[in-house]
């Protein structure tokens, strides 16, 4: 039977969702502990027999209440009836277990029906241990549905993982890729913090954030990408270090840095804005209109972040390559900008590229002294159009290429009077004008809730036209959107 | 059915404890030995036999890493009787909280973990690195682990934002304003869909051929130059005081680690910079340039000198000879004493030459610091300091080096006559001439050389003296004695060949022959007149009745020809 949640009666021991998360941690803890008695004892065995018994009665509970029990595969999250189970140390192997056994089936879903009897449980347990042998998962698939009809087990439905909307996987992707985001704001703020107070920054942690940054550029592009849309305004030296990391590991990516590279480059780019935390946090955060004085104040960012860094403890040497980003991301490439120098220089690699990331979302973010961001288009326009900005051509040229000519992020106006958001680049370079999108306001001006559907804007109609096209940008606080919504 | 026994069926959990245990020796044998060792490499061969059970019963094993044990599908696999032997408690300090090993570990990827496991471990608690970011570096590919969060408090929680509300239009009004917008006219910098071209915007092969061939050099091109420039830049051009004091501690800091990899021309680069720029921005008489001259004047400190020689001289490899060139160009006065006191008993031989000409430089440059060493430098730094000046000529040494001359040490007392011989002034050789008299045999030597290669005509004098004075003569051994003789008819000339004459053939009555010892000297000397009288004294000699003398004779004769 159930047992009684441990650590007294949590607070939503009464509610249905506390139930079925109690409930559906047993259910699978049984049919895990059935399974593995089931694989090292003959079905006799008093243990298997035990362990099917408790089985059933917890299942018979679930079933009782729900009528129906359905396990879902999302990821590395199960859900029992809808409700996700946490995963904690003492359950861990069982979902694991779980998991990779009806991953290798490619089972996306299970719905256990009223009825089941012990014979059908049997017979389906010990075909997921039988069957597993079978070298490829979809054959594995097959053969089981074939044998459990053969079996006459009527009572369990199968349904296949590729058969599944890809939806389930984009969520976990975006719950990684937030997590990541979050630790890597989470890191920023704690070093520019500690050099603000002249504490010594936890470089570690700073390692740690960029390598999760790299991982999820090279696993989970599109979500992580999304994320940059966020531009919290509170927050924005923070989020904007981490989106300049993100936007540069993901051109580093496109132009062929090796992985190592991808990560000197996030280290680079994720500490290019270091001095601001030895400019007056005053300055910083002034909304009026900023004085000569305070421009210069801010210009000197620049080089006291490279003098920071050349101070900053904990790496194995200096870290030279920070250091020169840090120092030139705001020259152009005929070395005018700031900050000044005497000596002659060339501008490297990552310092143009992490201009470029930084331009970009400088320009596209709203800032205290920036109160009106320009759309990202217009500014991917400016960047490769007006010479004068001093950004490499060819790495302005490569950012379009990663993030399109409407870039994610950015607010459209289709063809059909809806309202949407750009959400991915199409991977088609031939449609790059036909991303995907998420409708945000419908044609009649409804407000669609987070995440909105998913449309892609190569889809044709059946007389061979687009269904829908983008027909100008628009400003999303003109419709009180919040773009970064649509993308958590 | 017949039951099987459980005692003879398969225990997976003890099948992974067995693993694991095979694990923990292999990490100590990566600790402990060398790859070449036969330990290290049986061991391996454990490691790698250990997997095979247990990928009998599964393809991955996920542990769960709980402080210090190790706990596989909710059973205890690992536990060490002590928290600091755990191989558990290595990986859980570091944030690891899930262990996932699939097959094919074993092949290679196994001894790279616990290489990266075992290089974690001797990290110091402020080190850059820890066992996550060295296990994400090494790109594995058969090995997951799942680790805590990096940041648990203050997080930034992303959540949907709450919609501002107020900005919203009702559905109507926002429909009205989308069609007001689609009707108004484009803005500048809208990209129009018919305007656009996608192909624009690919990247051309050429372009990233470009590209790569930048990245590529951007890791084959030396970065601390720039870097190190971005200083200099940030000094010259900001009068804070506090910015430039900045500036100098980084440059401080750096020095040591820059000696201790040997880079000796960034040093050097460093100190001719900061030289270069007291002087634009005129720092003589502000704080900063107090301390910037310390700085610079550090550097050559006797204690910073002797530990940049000794390591030098003991390393197994050093930089190359220009770059330490470069830095030893760059030492200060008080770096003469201890570079005076190391070159003597220097081994490698690019080292020496390289700080014989520091020394040069640094003794020419600062005469009056030499000229102190000279009065008050221990033993070890005369014999340094005295061919130096040598070397360099300086005549102003003369009186100074002349003082070593009534030294102790023998062995200073002829480095004294070398330098003296090497200033060769009148004075110097005047001072030569003293150490003619030396009580040790190899500084006479030296004088009688010196004052032979001079054609010191003071010393004739003495060496007349001793020549014509049977007892000194015959106090002198062989070798010293013709070398008088020799240095005597070198100096004198052909006047000295009557002297060397009787001495060879005694006339009158009641003159005693000389012994055959020392009118083979003469012999030998009369060789260097080289005058016909001189040849013919030669020629007479081969019939002289002592086989040594006829001996001699001939030789010269030979040496004439």
């Amino acid at each position: 039977m159930i047992d009684a949640p441990r650590g007294g009666r949590p607070a939503s021991a009464d509610s249905e969702d506390g139930f079925l998360r109690h409930a559906g941690r047993q259910f699978l803890l049984s049919l895990y502990a059935a399974m593995r008695s089931l694989k090292f004892y003959p079905l006799e065995n008093d243990a298997v027999q035990n362990a099917l018994s408790e089985h059933e009665e917890i299942a018979a509970q679930l079933l009782e209440r729900g009528g129906e029990i359905e396990v879902r595969l999302s990821g590395d999250f199960i859900f029992v009836n809808g409700t996700r189970l946490r995963l904690e140390l003492d359950n861990y192997a069982a979902f694991g277990g779980i998991l990779g056994t009806l991953r290798g089936f490619d089972i996306g879903r299970m719905r256990i029906h009223e009825g089941i009897t012990r014979k059908e449980w049997q017979a389906f347990l010990s075909l997921l241990l039988s069957l597993g042998t079978i070298e490829e998962a979809e054959e594995r698939y097959f053969t089981l549905i074939e044998r459990l009809l053969q079996a006459e087990v009527k009572a369990i439905e199968l349904v296949q993982a590729s058969q599944e909307h890809d939806q389930d996987e984009e969520a976990h992707a975006r719950e990684v890729a937030k997590r990541t985001y979050s630790q890597g704001v989470a890191v920023t703020k704690e070093v520019l913090n500690s050099i603000r107070l002249g504490r010594t920054a936890n470089i570690r942690k700073v390692k740690r954030a960029v390598q999760m940054i790299v991982d999820q550029v090279l696993t989970n592009e599109t979500s992580i990408i999304g994320l940059t849309t966020l531009r919290d305004y509170d927050e924005y030296t923070f989020t904007h270090s981490v989106n300049v990391c993100i936007f540069s590991v993901a051109l580093g990516r496109k132009i062929g840095f090796t992985k190592l590279q991808l990560y000197d480059l996030g280290m680079a780019a994720l500490l290019h804005d270091v001095g601001k935390a030895r400019v007056p946090v005053e300055i910083l955060n002034k909304t009026a209109n900023l004085t000569e004085a305070d421009w210069r104040a801010i210009q000197t960012h620049p080089w006291r972040g490279a003098v920071t860094l050349f101070g900053m403890r904990g790496y194995e040497g200096v870290p030279y390559r920070s250091i020169l980003v840090a120092h030139e991301h705001h020259m152009k490439t005929d070395l005018t900008g700031y900050p000044r120098h005497v000596r002659p220089r060339a501008l490297g690699v990552y310092s143009r590229l992490v201009a470029v990331a930084d331009g970009f979302d400088a320009a596209t973010t709203r800032r205290t002294y920036q109160a009106t961001p320009l759309e990202p288009d217009q500014v991917l326009r400016e960047m490769w159009e007006n010479p004068k900005r001093g950004y490499d051509a060819i790495m302005v040229k490569a950012l379009i290429n990663l993030i399109g000519v409407y870039p994610v992020g950015t607010c459209v106006i289709l063809d059909t009077f809806e309202v949407a958001v750009v959400a991915a680049l199409n991977p088609d370079r031939q449609q790059l004008n036909r991303p995907s999108v998420r409708i945000v306001l419908t044609a009649d001006g409804g407000m669609v809730p987070p995440p909105g559907a998913l449309i892609d804007l190569s889809e044709r109609t059946p007389d061979g036209g687009f269904a829908r096209s983008i027909v100008k940008v628009t400003n999303p606080d003109r419709y009180g959107i919040v773009v970064g919504d649509y993308f958590l | 059915m017949t039951l099987v026994p459980e005692s003879t069926m398969i225990n997976p959990a003890s099948q992974v404890a067995e693993l694991v245990r095979v694990v923990v020796k292999g990490l100590r044998a990566t600790q402990m030995y060398l790859p070449n060792n036969p330990v290290y490499q049986r061991s391996l061969a454990s490691l790698r036999a250990a997997f095979g059970p247990v990928w009998e019963f599964t393809d991955s094993l996920v542990l769960a890493v709980v402080e210090s044990d190790l706990i596989w599908e909710q059973e205890l696999v690992y536990e060490p009787e002590s928290r600091s032997e755990s191989f558990a408690w290595l990986l859980y300090k570091d944030g690891m909280r899930i262990l996932t090993l699939r097959k094919g570990v074993e092949d290679e990827e196994i001894l790279r973990f616990l290489q990266v496991v075992n290089q974690a471990r001797l990290l110091t608690a402020d080190a850059g690195d820890d066992l996550l970011t060295l296990l994400w570096a090494e790109d594995f590919q058969h090995i997951d682990y799942r680790f805590a969060e990096i940041v648990a408090e203050n997080t930034l929680v992303l959540d949907p934002q709450a919609v501002d509300l107020e900005a919203q239009h009702r559905p109507d009004e926002a429909a009205h304003v989308i069609r007001q917008e689609l009707l108004q006219e484009r803005p500048a910098g809208v990209v129009a869909l018919d305007e656009f071209d996608s192909t624009l915007y690919f990247l051309e092969e050429g372009e990233v051929e470009a590209l790569q061939a930048q990245i590529q050099a951007e890791y084959s091109a030396d970065v601390r130059g720039p870097a190190l420039e971005i200083l200099f830049d940030v000094f010259e051009l900001n009068a804070d005081a506090e910015v430039r004091a900045e500036v100098l501690d980084i440059l401080e800091q750096l020095l040591p680690g820059l000696l201790l990899n040997g880079e000796f021309a960034v040093v050097a680069r460093i100190l001719r910079e900061m030289r270069g720029m007291a002087v634009r921005v005129q720092l003589k008489t502000t704080e900063v340039g107090t301390r910037f001259e310390a700085f610079e004047g550090r550097l050559s400190s006797p204690e910073i000198v002797a530990q940049l020689l000794h390591s030098l001289d003991e390393a197994a490899s050093v930089p190359p000879d220009e770059d330490i060139g470069e830095l030893l160009r760059e030492l200060r006065a008080p770096a003469l004493e201890t570079a005076l006191q190391f070159l003597p008993r220097l081994v490698h031989q690019g080292v020496r030459r390289r700080l014989e000409s520091a020394v040069d430089r640094l003794a020419e440059s600062h005469p009056r610091e030499a000229m102190h060493l000279l009065d008050v430098g221990a033993p070890a730094v005369l014999a340094g300091l005295l061919p130096v000046l040598g070397r360099l000529k300086v005549q102003g040494a003369v009186p100074a080096v002349a003082k070593v001359l009534t030294h102790n040490d023998p062995a200073l007392r002829l480095a004294a006559v070398e330098a003296l011989a090497a200033i060769g002034t009148a004075g110097a050789m005047g001072q030569v001439e003293r150490a003619l008299e030396d009580e040790d045999r190899a500084v006479r030597l030296a004088a009688v050389t010196a004052v032979t290669a001079r054609g010191w005509k003071g010393a004739l004098k003495y060496l007349e003296s001793v020549i014509n004075s049977r007892g000194d003569r015959e106090d002198l051994e062989r070798a010293e004695r013709r070398q008088v003789f020799e240095a005597y008819a070198l100096i004198a000339g052909p006047p000295s060949l009557e002297t060397l004459g009787n001495i060879l053939i005694p006339r009158g009555l009641f003159r005693r022959r000389e012994s055959a010892e020392t009118r083979t000297c003469a012999a030998y000397a009369v060789v260097k007149i080289r005058t016909p009288e001189a040849r013919n004294l030669l020629e007479r000699l081969t019939d002289d009745k002592e086989l040594a003398v006829r001996n001699a004779a001939v030789r010269a004769l030979r040496e004439w020809a």
